[in-house]
C-alpha cells in the first residue's frame, strides 16, 4: 500500500511533489463548490425562508416549511396529492417502460433482418432532451385533426389529450417513449453476456420459446434486470421535465418535482421564489426516492442471491 | 459495449441450428414467430417514426395547408419555413450560445477531470480512496438546485454566460469513467517516464491522454449531450435572450409562434439535426458512455 500512493513523479522535491495535488484542486474545487456543497446546503435551506431575490435578508424558520409543506391548507392537500400523483407515475412508468423496454431487446436480439435499424430507430430518442421530445410529441399530440386525434376519430374515440383530463396519463406515454430505448439497451448488453453454450444445452433438453427464456435467458439476466428495475424507480420519481414541456403548470397534473421547480422560481402563478420552502419539497421528494431507492436495492439483493448463487 | 453495432453470436442463430431443418412443423413454428415478431417491432417503429415523419412532413407545408392537412404528406417540398424560422427566432445567435456553452464547458470539464482521475486512478494524493467515494455518492445526494442558484445569485453571475458555464463543470459519472480507464493504463508507464525525467503535467498531457483517449470521447459525448439538450437550468439561469441556448430559444419560440406548426417544426428539426448527425458518428461513445454509468453498480 504505501508503494501505492508514492508519487512516481515526485522526485525533484518542491513542485514536483506537490504538482499532483496543484493540478487536482481546480476540478476538485468546483465540484465541492457547485456539487457536493449545494447538494448538502439544500438541507440548510429547508429551514429558512430564503427566496430567490438577492438582498433580502434570510432567516431561520425551523421546520415550518416541512410543517407547510405537509400539514396545512389547501396547498398541503395539493402538495399531498401530488405526492400520490409522483407514486402513481412511478408505478405505471416503471412497470411499462420495464416490460416494453425487455420486449424490445427480446425482440431485437433476434437474428432479424433490419434488426440494427429497429435497435437505433428506439434508442434515438434518449438522445434528444425534453424539449425535442415535448415538441415532438405536442404536434404529434394536437387536438383538431392532428395524427393521434386522426386516429382516434378513425376507431370512434376522443380525447383532448394533453388538454384534457388524462393529459397526465399522455406525458406518461412520451416519457416511456423517450425512455424505453435505454432500458432496451442495458438489456441487450446483457443478453450478449450470456454464454452460447447455455442456450445450446437447454435446446438439446427440448427447451424452446418460453421455455428458453424463463429458464435461461431470465435468470442470467439478473444484473440487467437489476440495474432497470433500479434506475426506472429513481428515474421516474425524479422526471417532471416533459411536464413543463407538454403540459406546463396546471394545478392537477404536476408531479412533486416541478412543485419544488414552481416554487423556487415563481412558475406557480403567484411569481414568488420560495427557496426555502421549495427546499424543504426537495427534501421530501429526495427522502421518497431514498426509502423507495433502497427498497428496491434490498429486493434486487435478495433476486441476486436466489439467482447467481 | 457497442450493441448497436456488433455482432456476436447470438441464441437464435443457435437454436436454428439445432433445429432440423427439414422438419416442416418447426419450420413453420420458426416462420410464425418471425411474423409475430416484425408485427411487434413495425408497430413499435410507427410509434417512434410516426411523430418524427410528421413532424418532417409539417415543416414543408404552409400555414393554410397545415390546417387542413396537418397529418399527411405536404403537398410540395419547400424550404420556406426553415429559412424564415431560422431569421424569425434568433437562431443563429441561440446556435452560437449552444456551442460556445457546449464547447467551453466540455473542454474546461474534461481537462480538469482528467488531473483528478489521474492521481486519484494511481494513488498519486493522499486519501485517493476517499476522493472516489466523494464522486460515487453523489448519485446518493439531494438536489443541488436551490443553494447553487443562491450560490450563483450571491456572487453576481446570475444571467451571464461565465455563471451558466460554471454550473456544468461537474459531472460525477464522467469522472469515475475516466478513473476506470486509466487504472488499464500500466503503471510501469509512468514509472518510465518518471524516470527519464518528465514531469508530471508533461506526462499527463502528451503521454496520458492520448492513451486514453476512447474514455476522454466517451466522457466529452455524454457531456456535450447534456449541456446540447439542457432546459431547465437555461430557464432558471438566463432570462436575457442574448443569452438563451437553442433548447430555451425553442421554447420561446414555442411561445411566440406555438400555432404556426410548420415554423415550430422547421425550427424543432433544425435542433434534432446536429444530435442525429453526431449520433450517426459517434453512436459507439454515446452507448457505453450512457451505459457504464448505469451498468456499474
Amino acid at each position: 500500500m504505501a508503494a501505492k500512493t508514492r508519487n512516481l513523479f515526485g522526485g525533484g522535491g518542491g513542485f514536483a511533489r506537490l504538482a499532483p495535488w496543484l493540478m487536482l484542486i481546480p476540478g476538485l474545487g468546483f465540484y465541492m463548490l457547485i456539487g457536493v456543497g449545494p447538494s448538502l446546503a439544500t438541507f440548510v435551506y429547508s429551514l429558512t425562508n430564503a427566496t430567490g431575490i438577492r438582498g433580502i435578508p434570510i432567516g431561520w424558520v425551523g421546520f415550518a416549511n416541512y410543517q407547510e409543506f405537509l400539514l396545512e391548507g389547501a396547498r398541503s392537500r395539493d402538495n399531498l396529492a401530488a405526492l400520490r400523483r409522483t407514486l402513481i407515475f412511478m408505478v405505471l412508468v416503471t412497470s411499462i417502460q420495464f416490460g416494453v423496454g425487455l420486449l424490445m431487446a427480446v425482440l431485437v436480439n433476434q437474428k432479424l433482418r433490419g434488426r440494427l435499424v429497429f435497435r437505433t430507430m428506439f434508442f434515438v430518442p434518449v438522445i434528444l432532451g425534453v424539449a425535442v421530445q415535448g415538441l415532438m410529441w405536442k404536434l404529434f399530440l394536437r387536438p383538431g385533426g392532428g395524427p393521434m386525434d386522426s386516429i382516434f376519430g378513425f376507431l370512434g374515440l376522443e380525447s383532448q389529450f394533453l388538454a384534457g383530463s388524462n393529459a397526465f396519463y399522455w406525458v406518461i406515454v412520451v416519457q416511456i417513449w423517450a425512455n424505453a430505448g435505454f432500458t432496451m439497451i442495458i438489456f441487450l448488453a446483457g443478453m450478449q453476456t450470456i454464454p452460447a453454450d447455455l442456450f445450446e444445452a437447454a435446446a438439446v433438453d427440448g427447451a424452446t420459446g418460453w421455455k428458453l427464456f424463463r429458464n435461461v435467458t431470465w435468470p442470467q439476466l439478473t444484473p440487467a434486470v437489476n440495474t432497470n428495475f433500479l434506475l426506472n424507480i429513481v428515474g421516474s420519481l425524479q422526471a417532471w421535465m416533459l411536464f413543463l414541456v407538454l403540459t406546463g403548470y396546471k394545478n392537477g397534473t404536476q408531479v412533486l418535482g416541478y412543485v419544488v421547480y414552481a416554487e423556487a422560481f415563481g412558475q406557480t402563478g403567484t411569481a414568488s421564489f420560495r427557496q426555502g420552502y421549495a427546499a424543504a419539497a426537495s427534501i421530501v421528494l429526495f427522502a421518497l426516492v431514498l426509502m423507495l431507492g433502497m427498497s428496491a436495492n434490498a429486493f434486487v439483493k435478495r433476486r441476486e442471491r436466489k439467482y447467481m448463487a | 459495449m457497442s450493441v448497436l453495432i456488433d455482432n456476436q453470436p447470438e441464441p437464435d442463430i443457435v437454436i436454428e441450428r439445432m433445429v432440423p431443418p427439414r422438419d416442416p412443423r418447426a419450420r413453420r413454428k420458426r416462420a410464425l414467430r418471425k411474423g409475430i415478431s416484425y408485427g411487434i417491432l413495425f408497430l413499435f417503429a410507427a410509434f417512434y417514426v410516426g411523430p418524427l415523419l410528421v413532424l418532417i412532413f409539417a415543416s414543408f407545408k404552409s400555414l393554410p395547408e397545415f390546417f387542413r392537412n396537418p397529418t399527411g404528406l405536404p403537398e410540395s417540398f419547400s424550404l420556406g419555413n426553415f429559412t424564415e424560422a431560422w431569421q424569425l427566432a434568433n437562431f443563429p445567435g441561440y446556435l452560437m450560445n449552444s456551442l460556445i456553452y457546449t464547447g467551453v464547458a466540455t473542454t474546461l470539464f474534461v481537462i480538469m477531470s482528467v488531473f483528478v482521475a489521474f492521481p486519484i486512478a494511481r494513488g498519486y494524493v493522499r486519501g485517493a480512496g476517499a476522493l472516489l467515494t466523494l464522486y460515487v455518492v453523489a448519485l446518493f445526494l439531494p438536489p443541488a438546485l436551490i443553494p447553487q442558484f443562491q450560490l450563483i445569485l450571491n456572487l453576481g453571475l446570475y444571467n451571464t454566460r461565465q455563471g451558466y458555464i460554471l454550473l456544468f463543470l461537474i459531472n460525477p459519472i464522467g469522472l469515475i469513467i475516466l478513473v476506470n480507464y486509466i487504472k488499464s493504463i500500466p503503471r510501469e508507464l509512468d514509472e518510465s517516464a518518471a524516470i527519464d525525467g518528465c514531469g508530471y503535467v508533461r506526462f499527463v498531457w502528451s503521454i496520458l491522454i492520448p492513451l486514453i483517449k476512447p474514455a476522454i470521447a466517451t466522457v466529452t459525448v455524454i457531456h456535450a449531450i447534456g449541456i446540447w439538450n439542457e432546459l431547465i437550468l437555461a430557464t432558471v439561469y438566463l432570462t436575457n435572450d442574448e443569452l438563451y441556448p437553442i433548447t430555451r430559444g425553442l421554447i420561446v419560440f414555442e411561445g411566440v409562434y406555438g400555432s404556426d406548426w410548420p415554423k415550430l417544426a422547421a425550427a424543432v428539426l433544425m435542433l434534432m439535426m446536429p444530435m442525429l448527425v453526431l449520433f450517426m458518428f459517434l453512436q459507439r461513445f454515446i452507448i457505453s458512455g450512457l451505459t457504464s454509468g448505469a451498468v456499474k453498480g
